[in-house]
């Protein structure tokens, strides 16, 4: 066996309240792949972050070669051979593929571009990737697995002897990863070293020789991917942790629909996903990011649009159709993004929490009656504990958790008979969370029905009473109250497995 | 220890915060106080009730641009086209009272003509997502240019004297547009601040996602301040009309539109949207009256008085976007 090319050893990066590393260990070898894996928060994007140069570790050590390096910068990571292939493509989409290759480092000849030398390389670069497009081609003219090379065909410029894709596959349709499992292919023959992340568990198995499993910051699991299933990476992934401990809540009375989706479609994000929701029910949308999750519930509000499919509401009883912006007269919307769609940052916690209720709180001169909007307020900082020096208070000079509760009792204000909360205890302290889980239960229990999406699977268990599971834009299981951990990951990472063999159905 | 500090720190911050904020809310008032002690020292002849009345009637067609420009500035958006809707509406309700329609007809063609602009204006910023900026900057020379050509760039005289009169009526030595404008004011600004409308086009323009997702119907709030502002430029247009005893497409040449978008930022109306109001607005228009009036009583050229007044939009700008820091 060679010696590892890049080894990361005792690695620990220490933020204020979270050790997001702790002494973490990693060993690729060249001309091989090693899978890096772990849910969401495990560490990897920090392990990748040291490894780029981007943040700088407390304790540790980086042997590339053998030799020890420092990697201060982005630009030292660049000149000791790593290139990251990025997930999210950065692209200048009306420039060309040549253009987009050179962006940072166009090759100069007396102060102009040397056009001739930048189509040569790129040519080189393009036929390294087995792409049929030409240099001058325009990027928006290419598909997203088109896309996707030119953003590895960047890596390749300089030469690199590490490559960490990051999540590569996440956009791309099945022949499109064929195509690009073939490329890392051919960079393994070249001697290439590559890191490989991806939420897909089943992709680890077709294209990388180990795999090294993080969770809560340490490394949980490492060895030859061929001596391990699936089974036990997920376990690994997850750790022992029972789910009952942190599911405590009523007997869950599930009521009539009130929530009827057919047919929601829109090309190349959703494809025909069709549920019910009850009233009385917590249902939770599982899915690993970019899974469309998130577009489901935007889509249903008019927030993003769609392509077809129909949406039914109970108003007064009686289902009956609604376009997607009257629907939001019957849901409170609680999006991911706290700050930038949750919140009026500079303006006071009342004007906050009366935001989506104005109309209702009008007197008779239809002009909102400020006794009744600082009552409601008042009223609902206390019921949600909200920490403020006063209901005046700008809403930016609150702590996450208080803010995220602002956004909720603004919905409790409006009290309409459906949420939808996407991400409703992201980036809050534990104690935060369970406050908002119990507002949500309390919440059901009074008859509301919710749609609850949260990307932490412990936390996901913890609200819902009945999952669907998103993949690829499309629902492709439902599980019932008692599913175990195993089996929602497996689903939701598209994986056939004996996990699947075991799963509940509902 | 460090999380005390840490407090400490931050709420040090929020108060000198506070402190901003307050100096740039009082910022108008301090500015007027200080304009009005150089004009005190400086140039003589100017505190007569003459030209304090002469002042307060030209801030009026201005203030009331002013403040239609207000509302279109707290969605976050910008119209330009507010002086040329003005000058065209004035030329348009000017000649149909020539050729002898009743002054109430003048009136109401004068208003009907601006909102036709305003509702062309909103449609296509609002449902079209155009840049407010183009479009109004397109409709500024659309009615320009439609002054112009149905006037032959003469001004329309021979306006009815029942109109002239009637407008121009005087409380004692005051005329009765200073004091529509004073109230007008009173009303634009509590009505801004109670009512559902005022508090939805302060949540879009702060921040138009959150008002979205909360379920405001923001399209058709930014809609009604388009036609918001060209209402407020129809009753500039009749009032100018009225002063002048005439109309022309030149009563919103350049100069006018950036007298109104001086008047809103010097009246604290940040061009980011989400913050200001229609007494700001007022009180900036009566000091940048004031300024050219004072400069053309110093007889300081025109074209000086437009660098000054650039250099003023400049600097208010400027202190708007510190605040946003």
């Amino acid at each position: 066996m060679a010696e590892p090319f890049l080894r990361m050893v005792q690695i620990s990066k220490r933020y204020p309240g979270v050790q997001a590393l702790d002494n973490v260990n990693l060993d690729a070898y060249p001309g091989e792949a090693l899978a890096l894996l772990g849910a969401n928060g495990a560490g990897k994007s920090t392990l990748m972050n040291v490894l780029g140069g981007v943040v700088r570790p407390d304790t540790g050590q980086i042997l590339i070669g053998g030799a020890p390096q420092e990697i201060h910068s982005p630009l030292a990571a660049a000149q000791h051979g790593i290139a990251f292939v990025h997930q999210e493509m950065l692209m200048l989409p009306t420039l060309t593929v040549a253009e987009n290759l050179f962006i940072t480092s166009f090759p100069t000849r007396h102060g102009f571009i040397d056009r001739a030398d930048m189509l040569r390389r790129s040519s080189q670069v393009l036929a390294r990737l087995g792409c049929h497009f030409t240099p001058d081609t325009r990027v928006q003219q290419l598909s997203t697995g088109d896309r996707q090379m030119i953003e590895i065909g960047r890596a390749l410029l300089s030469d690199p002897s590490i490559i960490i894709f990051d999540e590569p596959t996440s956009s791309l349709t099945s022949r499109e990863r064929d195509r690009l499992f073939g490329v890392i292919r051919n960079l393994k023959q070249d001697g290439v070293t590559i890191i490989y992340i991806s939420h897909f568990l089943d992709e680890p198995f077709t294209i990388c020789e180990r795999v090294t499993v993080l969770r809560g910051g340490t490394t949980v699991g490492d060895g030859a991917i061929g001596e391990l299933n699936h089974d036990d990476i997920v376990r690994m992934m997850i750790g022992s942790a029972e789910v009952s401990e942190l599911a405590e809540r009523r007997e869950t009375v599930t009521g009539e629909p009130v929530l009827q989706v057919e047919g929601l479609r829109r090309t190349g994000v959703l494809q025909d996903i069709t549920f019910t929701l009850h009233r009385g029910e917590i249902l939770g949308l599982w899915g690993l990011l970019g899974s469309g999750r998130s577009e489901v519930a935007r889509s249903l509000v008019g927030l993003d649009p769609i392509d077809g499919g129909q949406i039914q509401l109970a108003v007064d009883g009686v289902m009956r159709p609604v376009i997607p912006r009257e629907a939001q007269q019957w849901i409170g919307m609680i999006t991911e993004d706290r700050r930038n769609e949750g919140l009026l940052l500079p303006m006071s916690v009342r004007e906050n929490m009366s935001l989506a209720n104005l109309l209702q709180l009008r007197n008779r001169w239809r002009l909102v009656d400020g006794h009744r909007e600082t009552a409601l307020a008042q009223q609902f900082v206390e019921r949600l504990h909200i920490k403020v020096s006063s209901i005046l208070q700008p809403v930016r000079t609150l702590s996450g958790g208080n803010q995220q509760k602002v956004v909720v009792g603004r919905w409790l204000e409006r009290n309409p008979p459906i949420y939808i909360m996407d991400e409703p205890t992201r980036g809050l302290d534990v104690g935060a969370k369970a406050e908002i889980r119990d507002i949500v239960y309390e919440l059901a229990a009074n008859g509301a029905a919710i749609l609850v999406i949260a990307s932490e699977i412990e936390e996901m268990m913890a609200f819902a009473d009945r999952f669907l599971v998103m993949n690829r834009g499309a629902i492709v299981r439902e599980f019932g109250k008692d599913v175990s951990k195993d089996a929602l990951m497996a689903a939701a990472a598209g994986a056939t497995g004996a996990a699947m063999g075991k799963a509940v159905s509902a | 220890m460090s999380v005390l500090k840490s407090n400490i720190d931050q709420s040090v911050r929020r108060q000198s915060r506070l402190r901003g904020d307050d100096f740039l809310r009082y910022l108008p008032i301090i500015v007027f106080v200080v304009v009005l002690g150089l004009l005190a020292i400086f140039v003589p002849n100017f505190f007569t009730p003459r030209n304090i009345v002469n002042i307060l009637m030209q801030a009026s067609a201005l203030g009331l641009m002013a403040i239609g420009l207000t509302a279109v500035l707290i969605g976050g958006g910008i119209d330009l086209s507010i002086p040329s809707v003005m000058a065209m509406s004035a030329v348009f309700g000017a000649m149909i009272m020539r050729d002898g329609a009743h002054p109430l007809v003048g009136v109401l063609v004068m208003l009907g003509t601006a909102m036709v602009a305003g509702c062309i204006n909103g449609y296509a910023v609002a449902y079209l997502k155009m840049i407010p900026f183009v479009v109004t900057l397109a409709m500024m020379t659309i009615a320009t240019g439609t002054s112009i050509w149905v006037t032959n760039s003469i001004s329309v005289a021979g306006i009815p004297e029942a109109f002239t009169n009637t407008i121009l009526t005087r409380l004692w030595i005051v005329p009765v547009p200073v004091f529509f404008v004073a109230a007008v004011t009173l009303v634009v600004a509590f009505w801004l601040k109670r009512s559902v409308f005022g508090r939805w086009l302060y949540a879009v323009g702060t921040n138009e996602r959150t008002a979205r997702v909360s379920g405001i119907p923001t399209a058709r709030v930014l809609f009604g301040t388009y036609v918001f502002s060209s209402f407020f430029a129809g009753m500039a247009a009749i009032l100018l009309t009225a002063r002048l005893n005439s109309a022309a497409a030149t009563m919103g040449n350049d100069g006018v539109v950036l007298d109104v978008v001086s008047s809103a930022v010097v009246g604290g109306v940040s061009i980011y949207g989400g913050v200001g109001s229609p007494l700001g607005a007022v009180l900036g228009a009566i000091i940048i009256t004031m300024i050219s009036n004072s400069m053309n009583m110093m007889q300081v050229s025109f074209f000086t008085s437009l660098i000054v007044k650039g250099v003023v939009i400049i600097a208010f700008v400027a202190l708007d976007s510190l605040r946003r820091r």
